[in-house]
């Protein structure tokens, strides 16, 4: 899968489980692997959502990668 | 600003020899909205017995996930100064050292972007940096940034590591507890910053085994200088502090662990092979005892204060490493338990934990270490020494038994 296409499906993925069901980064990274995708790649593209603040990570007793549109009105 | 609030109860801390911080919030809340209410809130929370915080929320700075504790009053009706209250972590320099310059940065920073409250150093080893609102956060990280400061870890990542100031002041530190400290932080910047694990990880390193961070008792990875050569007496030294009234017998012969230290009153002999360098009587005879090299450090894991079975201190894996830059022998170990725990951790489970629940055994192998009696931490307990069906293809008995 190419880099851009990884980071649409993770954004996806976030999107889609939005108040369903929250994803630690190394729930993203389990779910990706199994389509063949290396743990570095995932990563990768994961990093650069979180540089772009597409995404970020937040806290509830622990961290979780969730839509980055939710910082604003904190 | 006149005062805003009456603090009976705050005011009975400021009584007594030692220093008080409400004093030092008074002096903050005559400069700053912000203190003044959280001096009210503080007093209206010991008065009603309620915190009066509410937890979490969404704050950070771009790019990081965490650095940042968000914080939000209750009652921000009735303190608006600290309606928001979030907490900044910034990564201290190793061993706390500071010229004056810095300080005045720091606390000239704060009065602008901030309260003007700090806490030099929160129990993570940070540079804590009390009460801010989220439209400051942005700035406040570009300032930090270009003043070569960087926020410190906060939730499911790599906290801060720390350590104890060394070979900077100290005698008995057997490894360069700064630079270790210093090159971790820089080699896992991504694990500080972007929080990947089921839950913290703290890495705290002290220059010998007296342990000033506690990071026996505190860090999920010890490190702990360490000697392996026998330990130097001076014979003089030792009646010098005979003759001062130090009951060797009493004080250092009977509280050794190992039982290998004699004293005839006159001449005090170790026996090195048992030692179990715990530095109890070079710390007791300053001067006239001392470790000798090769030095190096012991590696211990899972230290956790409140544990699903206790308090609990760490657990020797590594006996004896050289600690030489460029550390690689660490870097991996680190990276290998890093890389277990994150396929099999749960949510909010400390490694420790994880070594409990799975075992010791695949820990060991996972790290690639092998068993050793050091790692036996308690009698009776199992030295995690198993053979594998292919172990014993390979007859290992017939060797022992030409
Ligand atoms: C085929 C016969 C035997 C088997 C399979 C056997 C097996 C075992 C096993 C599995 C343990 C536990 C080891 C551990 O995990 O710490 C043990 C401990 C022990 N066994 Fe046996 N045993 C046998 C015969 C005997 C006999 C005949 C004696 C005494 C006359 C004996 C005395 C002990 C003692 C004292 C311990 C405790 C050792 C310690 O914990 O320090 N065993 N045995
Ligand atoms: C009044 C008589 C005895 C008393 C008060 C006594 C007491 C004890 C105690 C307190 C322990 C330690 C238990 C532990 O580790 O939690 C122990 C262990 C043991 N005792 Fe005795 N004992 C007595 C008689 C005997 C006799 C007659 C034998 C053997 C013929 C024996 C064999 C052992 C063995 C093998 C163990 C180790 C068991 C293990 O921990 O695996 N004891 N005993
Ligand atoms: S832990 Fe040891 S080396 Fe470090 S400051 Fe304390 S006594 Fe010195
Ligand atoms: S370091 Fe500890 S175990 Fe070793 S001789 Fe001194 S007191 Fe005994």
């Amino acid at each position: 899968m190419e880099k851009e296409e990884l980071k649409k499906a993770i954004y996806k993925l976030i999107e889609e489980s939005a108040g369903k069901k929250k994803y630690k980064q190394q729930d993203v990274i389990k779910h990706f692997r199994q389509q063949g995708l290396a743990d570095a790649q995932i990563k990768e593209a994961i990093r650069e959502l979180i540089d772009a603040g597409d995404l970020i990570y937040t806290y509830f007793g622990g961290s979780y990668i969730e839509l980055g549109e939710k910082r604003q009105g904190s | 600003m006149t005062k805003k609030y009456d603090t009976p109860l705050l005011d009975e801390l400021e009584k007594g020899p030692f220093p008080s911080f409400v004093t030092e919030m008074k002096k903050a809340a005559a400069k700053s909205e912000m203190a003044a209410d959280e001096l009210g809130l503080l007093e209206k929370s010991f008065r009603d017995k309620v915190t009066y915080w509410k937890h979490g929320g969404i704050v950070g700075v771009r790019g990081y996930g965490g650095g940042v504790i968000g914080r939000y009053s209750q009652l921000a009706d009735q303190f608006p100064g600290v309606a928001h209250f979030h907490t900044v972590r910034v990564n201290q320099p190793s061993g706390l050292f500071y010229t004056s310059e810095t300080m005045r940065f720091f606390c000239d920073l704060w009065d602008r972007y901030g309260s003007g409250l700090t806490n030099f150093h929160g129990s993570t080893g940070d540079i804590i940096l009390l009460g801010t609102v989220t439209e400051n956060l942005e700035p406040l990280a570009t300032v930090l940034s270009m003043n070569g400061f960087d926020l410190g870890g906060s939730g499911s990542a790599m906290r801060t590591p720390s350590c104890c100031v060394g070979p900077a002041r100290c005698e008995w530190s057997m490894i360069d507890t700064l630079d270790i400290t210093y090159d971790l932080t820089q080699e896992f910047q991504d694990e500080l910053h972007r929080p990947q694990f089921p839950y913290k990880f703290k890495i705290k390193t002290v220059g010998c085994p007296v342990d000033c961070n506690a990071s026996i008792a505190r860090a999920d990875l010890s490190i702990i200088g360490t000697w392996k050569g026998p330990i130097a007496i001076d014979q003089d030294k030792v009646k010098d502090f005979a003759k001062k009234g130090v009951n060797i017998q009493e004080e250092i012969v009977n509280f050794c662990p190992g039982k290998c230290i004699t004293w005839d009153g006159n001449n005090l002999a170790i026996n090195n092979s048992d030692c179990l360098h715990c530095m109890h009587c070079i710390a007791k005879l300053p001067g006239a005892l001392k470790p000798t090299p090769p030095f190096g450090a012991v590696m211990l894991i899972g230290a956790k204060a409140p544990f699903v079975i206790g308090a609990t201190l760490s657990w020797v894996i590594v006996p004896f490493m050289e600690m030489k830059p460029p550390y690689e022998e660490i870097k991996t170990l680190i990276r290998n338990m890093w890389d277990w725990w994150n396929e099999y951790g749960k949510n909010r489970e400390r490694i420790g934990e994880l070594i409990i629940r799975r075992g010791m055994r695949e820990f060991l192998e996972v790290c690639g270490l092998e068993p050793t009696p050091e790692m036996v931490r308690e009698p009776r307990n199992d030295p995690f020494w198993f053979w594998k069906e292919e172990d014993l293809e390979k007859k290992p008995w017939e060797e022992f038994l030409k």
